[in-house]
């Protein structure tokens, strides 16, 4: 299904989900890394946008405790309410009387059976996209102290792992080539690493001095190709090619189908 | 003791004090935070959590008056957060700013009516 009638069906079922609950004033649906997905017509899209700024800080904050659940302001004049549910956060802005459990429960059994309904009709387009010889996935970035521990490593998910050995027809993806859209090109390990997000999303989790390194942002797409046999040769025979007047290099031995290998460095 | 800008005696600030020695020592009740303009005072009953916590109590509090601000909320009463098996309680009266930590069974409103801040 394309993205415009995805959202023009959940618009509409926020315009509905109102229509049955007058107290909300107006509402709309955003995701962990603050993409707004879909708003009824009386949402103020300026406000919107602002209030995306807060709500994406807390729910990264939130996952001291398990991740945001639900989150309500009760003010003298309204409230707000956010509640998350399949993957997907709705904030809805309320009137001072509102009657929370009957939203919580009209909200609850609404929004996550639209949500199932449209995924189950028209499913999304959440696997990566496969060329020839690379899968296409979307920028994450990986940081924090993760990011200074794990080096020039990026992370995976198990079945984007497996994709990538399809494309190898053999043998073990333990380094990919990543290629921006610009031609940029950086060279990384690879750890499979157990992320249902990593999976539904097509993400790749790459460190942030790579990312800047490919000069991409998080979100983008980029071509990811295993690292083969064929390639560690090409690149062995560069080197030799590209001899130190002072110094040999030779291959001692090299691990697994497609994988390092150990340099001796000789001095003439 | 009512929930608005207006000057709270210290004898309110003491009372709400004594208030949540005695929530703090309840079952299901993880701790709290109370920030003044210069003084804060903490009693999270896990150490581990407290710089966790007091960076969460602090982003609630201050996405809440953001949110609140942006739609026009007017003053606010309470700010509630619910987490996976944890919630945070936060109010702001006057230049005080309180956050309980608690599990998610717990009744909050319960504990919201005992802070006698209403």
């Amino acid at each position: 299904m394309s993205k415009e009638v995805f959202v023009t069906a959940l618009n509409n079922s926020l315009k509905e989900i109102r229509n049955i609950c007058p107290d909300i004033k107006c509402s709309f649906l955003f995701t962990k890394d603050g993409t707004l997905v879909a708003e009824d017509a009386l949402t103020d899209d300026i406000a919107m946008e602002k209030a995306m700024s807060p709500l994406q800080n807390l729910t990264e904050k939130a996952v001291m405790i398990g991740d945001l659940d639900s989150f309500l302001i009760d003010g003298s004049k309204g409230k707000v309410y956010i509640s998350y549910t399949n993957e997907i956060y709705l904030a809805m802005v309320l009137s001072n009387d509102a009657d929370m459990l009957y939203l919580r429960s009209v909200t609850h059994v609404i929004i996550p059976t639209i949500l199932k309904l449209l995924e189950t009709v028209f499913p999304t387009p959440a696997k990566p996209q496969k060329l020839d010889s690379s899968l296409q996935l979307f920028v994450d970035n990986l940081s924090g102290l993760r990011s200074r521990f794990i080096g020039d490593t990026v992370e995976i998910g198990h079945e984007t792992r497996n994709q990538l050995l399809d494309l190898l027809n053999g043998g073990d993806v333990n380094e990919v080539e990543i290629e921006a859209f610009n031609g940029k090109k950086a060279r990384c390990k690879v750890k499979e690493i157990e992320d249902s997000e990593l999976e539904k999303k097509s993400l790749i989790r790459i460190p942030e001095k790579t990312i800047q390194a490919l000069e991409v942002k998080k979100g983008e797409l980029v071509k990811v190709r295993p690292i083969t046999s064929k390639d560690l040769n090409v690149a062995s025979k560069e080197l030799k090619k590209e001899e130190s007047p002072d110094y040999n290099y030779d291959i001692i031995s090299t691990f697994g189908e497609s994988q390092s290998v150990m340099w001796r460095i000789l001095k003439k | 003791m009512k929930m608005s800008n207006n000057s709270k005696s210290e004898e309110e600030i003491q009372n709400l004090r004594r208030n949540l020695e005695e929530i703090k020592a309840r079952e299901g009740v993880l701790g709290y935070i109370l920030r003044a303009s210069t003084s804060a005072a903490v009693d999270i009953k896990d150490p581990s959590k407290i710089i966790g916590y007091a960076a969460l109590s602090a982003s609630v509090l201050e996405s809440g008056e953001e949110i609140s601000k942006i739609f026009n909320l007017g003053e606010i009463k309470t700010i509630l957060l619910e987490g996976a098996d944890t919630k945070i309680l936060s109010l702001i009266t006057d230049d005080h700013r309180l956050s309980i930590f608690m599990e998610k069974k717990f009744d909050h409103k319960e504990l919201y009516a005992d802070l006698s801040l209403s």
